[in-house]
């Protein structure tokens, strides 16, 4: 065997806190090495050109690189054997930079370390088998979950490409947060005119299977082919049938259903279109308010509804479909009221959230864009702005900003001082975070031209006195305690996950952060893919984004679809389970625990009974290898072999 | 319990069965082994009697045919576990239970013979043994020469059977005394457990009868102690060695040692083979209320999980 | 000479590829130092890791194993991490019996984005460690 070893500096990154050349020194002692040496950076074109070099003149059949993560370049250097003319599995990486050079304080102690680091990974690549791909066809279909801003515009762009969609939507209507907003920053255009032609767009589109009120019951399978069941929640209104006509709303006779569009400002009826603009257009009902369910009589919608549409026994129902990549688009939460007892926790009506307030200024909304205070519906003239309600406090558990609540507060001030001339905004801020094309001149714009005072402190307590809402808070740039008597208040609450985030990646098997946001495969230069090959993220699922960030990420979680979905065979990662059928003593104990059923029984001509791995299906975890007691099954590139060399390279020196 | 009804239950199962494992008479008088009746005038040289102390239900996962099999109450825990994990066809075993109040241990016996050579041995009925050696005769109560696990023994009638030859007998031990030993030994230092072990495996000459043995060990020819692929362990005769392949075979049985004593039972050396492994079946037992051998429907717990796990609690540093 | 003597342990770690070993690299960097004595062994899944290679370790000269994986229900592969869940503790319960300080042994769940626990967890660990001592006597040409 003859294995080479490249050490890289990483410029200072490595060779800073690690004495390169002593590793290199050393490294060529060890047994099977025949050549070592370190490079200034070993991932630049130079660098690699020096490993193929290297293997042509020194006829190395197995290459180390100490260097960065195997996370951040194995495949880069994989890529480098393989052109040089070995297997691309002949190759191991030595982390020393994130596990070593980076966390490290003593020099010493690092260099050894990194030593230690080569020597299990020469001790890997000595036990290292050539691994060679095999192809699988693709189901190019693609899912998209979540139909708000971001889902859409990947289902449009994947349409558009030429693939089938298939869009799934847990709430009646598509549209998602930006549906409900009612102008956007910075154009003061007005949300639903640009978004509705682009619903509508997305329910006309031949190429999009739209399912709204329905959610993901399950996934299975793997990039290419999966099959996910998806559950249309019982709406108990056959929407083959009924036109949206809204009849049946307006008869309902329950009056007092909570508005789930409209974040609760205004009840809404038990059977409901959620708003003029809904793609489908459809109604539902919400049997938690609706007296046939509740009181087991009524029957108004049925008698009334022109169609029959109305079917009180409808039971949710399971469909699956078969898709090869999945783009996710779930969206954001937002903070309730019920967080902030010195605000109220919600007791009192004018003291409202963001949202609400979005709803209240907007024209289709409750007060039909009048601006009317929820408590006696008068028309506000001192309005409180709140910022960072929840954001940035790390004792509610949001250390992070949320993004765009600075930008929506100075559009909301200036919209309040169109509806009402005679009105006067206040906003307590921590810092204005107006960083985007044309923001910070927006913020401005709400000062300077509309008269919006910016206080900047935090607000301490809130409460009613007579009609009025006292705003306690502290004016940190005059060092003065400030109240304002405000007629409304609207708090800028934090941006959370999305309710069941957590659950999604589980189904998913996508990662998500401490605060249930998705975690991107690479921060800065793979921010849409996932961890797992064929899932992609769009949208403030991977944290807080305003609108432009979402679309981005639409077309661009879209463009990796296409991209994925331009080849008609895809390359499997040959890193999975393999029966050695002359150990296996065919006890399938590894049928048991595998979590993909990939292992099933073979019986072989003698007669004699073994595993057999379905390939395309085995993903590559390993528990089959450890609970095989006669090791006959081993996941390539993790055998047991390999990984004792590694045990043996640190424990029996 | 007797022999004769023994011979009964098996003389009806054979016409069904390609052969009825049961036990005779071995070289000497205190020795029973096992043996494969296929005729109907073989049944005559079946015994049945404190003897009869092998596991004969290890023999079932490599026959082909169907078979009738003798077992105590606590063989038939092997047969049980072997539900569990699909390795016997169960429409392929015709089971003949006996009810035991316990057997002898031939090892025991022999130390308190002095190891002499054993001219005769007769049982009187009432939990004694007779042994006659040429230093002349010595009778001892059942009870001193058993193997431990008759001590505590849970299931004197068995679990699962076809026939059963004799009245079913409950158990008189306590089940609080099954892992007392267990937890009298965990009560010892770190220190005393650690040279405990090196004391007692160092004595290891790694023939591998515990394995051979031991009905749950399936892999028999491929045991990872011999193979190359994978490499775990040397051939040298090191103390590391040989408490590596004892962990092997522990971890192997974790949830699957159906504590049958059979390691016990033949090691050459007298080591306590199968402590270790009693030892993970009591904390089973305490994780998951596991306890092998004793429900077919129950799922061996290193083979299964629960999402959320009540016992298991995440270790603090 | 494997560690550094008088200053280091031998302390293996085995991290899953998905969240544990991404951890660490969060870890890293983020800069968040750490005590250099870990050396660590990539596995695809918490689940692979038979309790055996723990075994292994110890046995044959490592002062402490520690094995991370993904948070329970995050695992990559679905259901691996419940698998390991269990098998490691019953390893846990089972090292003590053989005379082998359980504190020696510990298994976690880090994820990717857990750089800060990360090197809690191996400082934590580490500490816990030097406290404890060496497991093994000194070979020969040590020290």
């Amino acid at each position: 065997m003859r294995v080479g070893v490249f050490i890289c500096h990483c410029g200072n990154n490595i060779a800073g806190t690690v004495d390169v050349a002593k590793v290199a020194a050393e490294t060529r002692k060890l047994p099977g090495v025949v050549y070592a040496t370190n490079y200034m950076y070993t991932c630049s074109e130079p660098g690699q050109e020096e490993i193929k070099q290297a293997i042509q003149k020194e006829n190395l059949d197995r290459v180390v690189v100490a260097a960065c993560s195997p996370r951040m370049h194995e495949n880069t250097f994989r890529k480098t054997v393989e052109k040089a003319g070995l297997n691309r599995y002949f190759f191991e990486m030595a982390n020393i930079r994130e596990h070593i050079s980076w966390i490290g304080e003593d020099k010493e102690l690092n260099t050894n370390k990194a030593i230690e680091a080569v020597k299990m990974a020469v001790a890997k690549v000595m036990n290292d088998k050539p691994l060679y791909s095999s192809s699988f066809k693709v189901n190019k279909r693609v899912m998209v979950i979540g139909g708000g801003v971001a889902g859409m515009q990947a289902a449009l762009d994947c349409a558009d490409g030429g693939l089938d969609v298939v869009l799934v939507e847990k709430s009646p209507s598509i549209g998602g947060m930006m549906a409900r907003l009612d102008k956007t920053f910075p154009t003061i255009d007005c949300s639903i005119c640009i978004l509705g032609p682009k619903m509508v767009d997305v329910a006309q589109h031949e190429k999009i299977k739209l399912y709204a009120y329905s959610e993901i019951e399950e996934i299975k399978g793997y990039v290419g082919n999966y099959q996910v069941k998806i559950r249309k929640k019982a709406t108990y209104v056959d929407w083959t049938k009924c036109t949206g006509c809204g009849a049946c709303m307006e008869k309902c006779p329950t009056r007092n259903a909570y508005d789930h569009f409209n974040f609760g400002v205004a009840p809404t009826r038990a059977i409901n279109i959620p708003f003029p603009q809904a793609i489908p257009k459809k109604a539902k009902i919400d049997p938690t308010f609706c007296r046939q369910f509740t009181k087991g009589k009524c029957g108004v919608c049925a008698k009334i509804c022109p169609t029959g549409a109305i079917n009180y026994e409808m039971e949710d129902e399971i469909v699956t479909e078969d898709i090869g990549a999945i783009v996710v688009a779930t969206g954001y939460g937002l903070f309730d009221l019920d967080k902030f007892p010195e605000y109220g926790a919600g007791r009192y009506p004018d003291v409202i959230t963001g949202i609400q307030y979005e709803r209240i200024l907007n024209a289709s909304g409750p007060t039909s864009g009048h601006i009317l205070r929820p408590s006696d519906q008068t028309e506000p003239k001192t309005v409180v702005f709140v910022s960072c309600a929840g954001s940035r406090d790390k004792s509610l558990g949001v250390p992070y900003c949320s993004n765009f609540c600075c930008m929506y507060i100075a559009k909301q001030a200036i919209l309040t001082k169109d509806h009402v001339p005679d009105s006067q905004s206040y906003v307590f801020y921590m810092d204005i975070r107006s960083p985007g094309k044309g923001y910070d001149e927006f913020t401005r714009r709400a000062q300077e031209d509309y008269g919006v005072k910016y206080i900047r402190g935090r607000v301490s307590r809130i409460y009613p006195k007579g009609k009025k809402m006292v705003v306690r808070g502290a004016d940190t740039l005059l060092g003065t305690q400030v109240e304002i008597e405000a007629d409304l208040v609207v708090l800028a609450t934090a941006v959370i996950s999305a309710p069941g985030a957590a659950n999604m990646a589980e189904k998913l098997h996508i990662s998500y952060d401490t605060f249930g946001f998705y975690v991107e495969s690479h921060p800065k230069l793979r921010p849409v893919e996932t961890n797992t090959s064929g899932v992609f993220l769009a949208g403030a699922c991977q944290g807080p984004k305003d609108i432009p960030a979402s679309v981005g990420q639409g077309s661009a979680a879209a463009s990796k679809v296409l991209s994925l979905f331009s080849k008609d065979m895809l390359e499997s990662d040959p890193a999975i389970a393999q029966v050695n059928i002359n150990a296996c003593v065919g006890c399938l104990k590894c049928v048991k625990t595998c979590p993909f059923q990939a292992i099933k029984e073979e019986v072989l001509r003698s007669g004699k009974k073994v595993a057999k791995v379905i390939e395309t299906v085995c993903a590559g975890c390993g528990v089959c290898t450890s609970t095989c007691p006669c090791g006959a099954i081993q996941l390539q590139h993790f055998t047991d072999n390999q990984l004792l060399a590694e045990v043996n390279a640190i424990c029996q020196s | 319990m007797s022999t004769e009804k023994v011979k009964e239950a098996i003389a009806k199962v054979l016409p069904d069965v390609e052969t009825v494992i049961c036990w005779q008479g071995g070289f000497d008088a205190i020795h029973a082994t096992p043996c494969f009746v296929s005729s109907p005038e073989q049944i005559d040289k079946v015994i049945w009697s404190p003897l009869c102390a092998q596991n004969l239900a290890s023999y079932l996962p490599s026959m082909k045919k169907k078979v009738g099999i003798v077992v105590k109450g606590c063989d038939s825990r092997t047969i049980v576990q072997y539900m569990q994990e699909g390795l016997i066809d169960r429409e392929k075993v015709v089971i003949i239970g006996i009810p035991c109040t316990g057997v002898v241990s031939v090892k025991k016996i022999l130390k308190e013979i002095g190891h002499e050579a054993v001219l005769d041995a007769s049982f009187d009925g009432s939990g004694s043994i007779t042994v006659r050696t040429p230093k002349g005769e010595k009778t001892l109560a059942i009870a001193d020469v058993c193997p431990d696990k008759c001590r505590t023994c849970q299931y004197p009638t068995p679990l699962v059977y076809d026939h059963l030859a004799g009245d079913p007998i409950t158990s008189d031990k306590p089940k609080e005394s099954v892992y007392q030993d267990i937890r009298e030994f965990d009560a010892k230092t770190l220190e005393e457990r650690k040279a405990y072990w090196e004391k007692e495996l160092d004595r290891c000459i790694r023939c591998y009868a515990c394995r051979n043995a031991c009905p749950m060990c399936v892999c028999q020819d491929s045991c990872i102690a011999e193979t190359r692929e994978p490499h775990w362990i040397s051939q040298k005769l090191s103390l590391q060695e040989k408490f590596m392949f004892h962990m092997i075979h522990a971890l192997h049985l974790a949830g699957r040692c159906v504590e049958c004593g059979e390691c016990d039972r033949v090691c050459p050396m007298d080591i306590p083979v199968s402590k270790m492994k009693k030892k993970i079946n009591a904390e089973m037992k305490e994780l998951f209320n596991y306890e092998t051998g004793v429900n077919p429907d129950d799922k061996p717990p290193m083979f299964t999980f629960n999402v959320d796990e009540v016992k298991i609690k995440e270790h603090k540093l | 000479m494997s560690v550094v003597a008088e200053k280091e342990l031998r302390v293996v770690g085995f991290l899953c590829n998905w969240c544990s070993y991404g951890g660490a690299d969060t870890a890293g960097v983020a800069r968040f130092k750490q005590p250099t004595d870990l050396r660590i062994i990539r596995v695809p899944c918490s689940g692979r890791v038979d309790p055996l290679f723990v075994v292994k370790a110890l046995l044959t000269g490592a002062d402490g194993v520690l094995v991370s994986g993904c948070h329970p229900r995050d695992c990559h592969y679905t259901d691996g991490n419940f698998y390991a869940r269990r098998r490691l503790e019953m390893l846990k319960r089972l090292l003590p019996f053989i005379g082998i300080d359980e504190r020696r042994f510990h298994y976690t769940w880090v994820s990717a984005s857990e750089g800060q626990k990360w090197q809690q967890v191996v400082a934590g660990f580490t500490n816990r460690l030097h406290q404890l001592g060496p497991l093994h006597a000194k070979k020969e040409n040590e020290g």
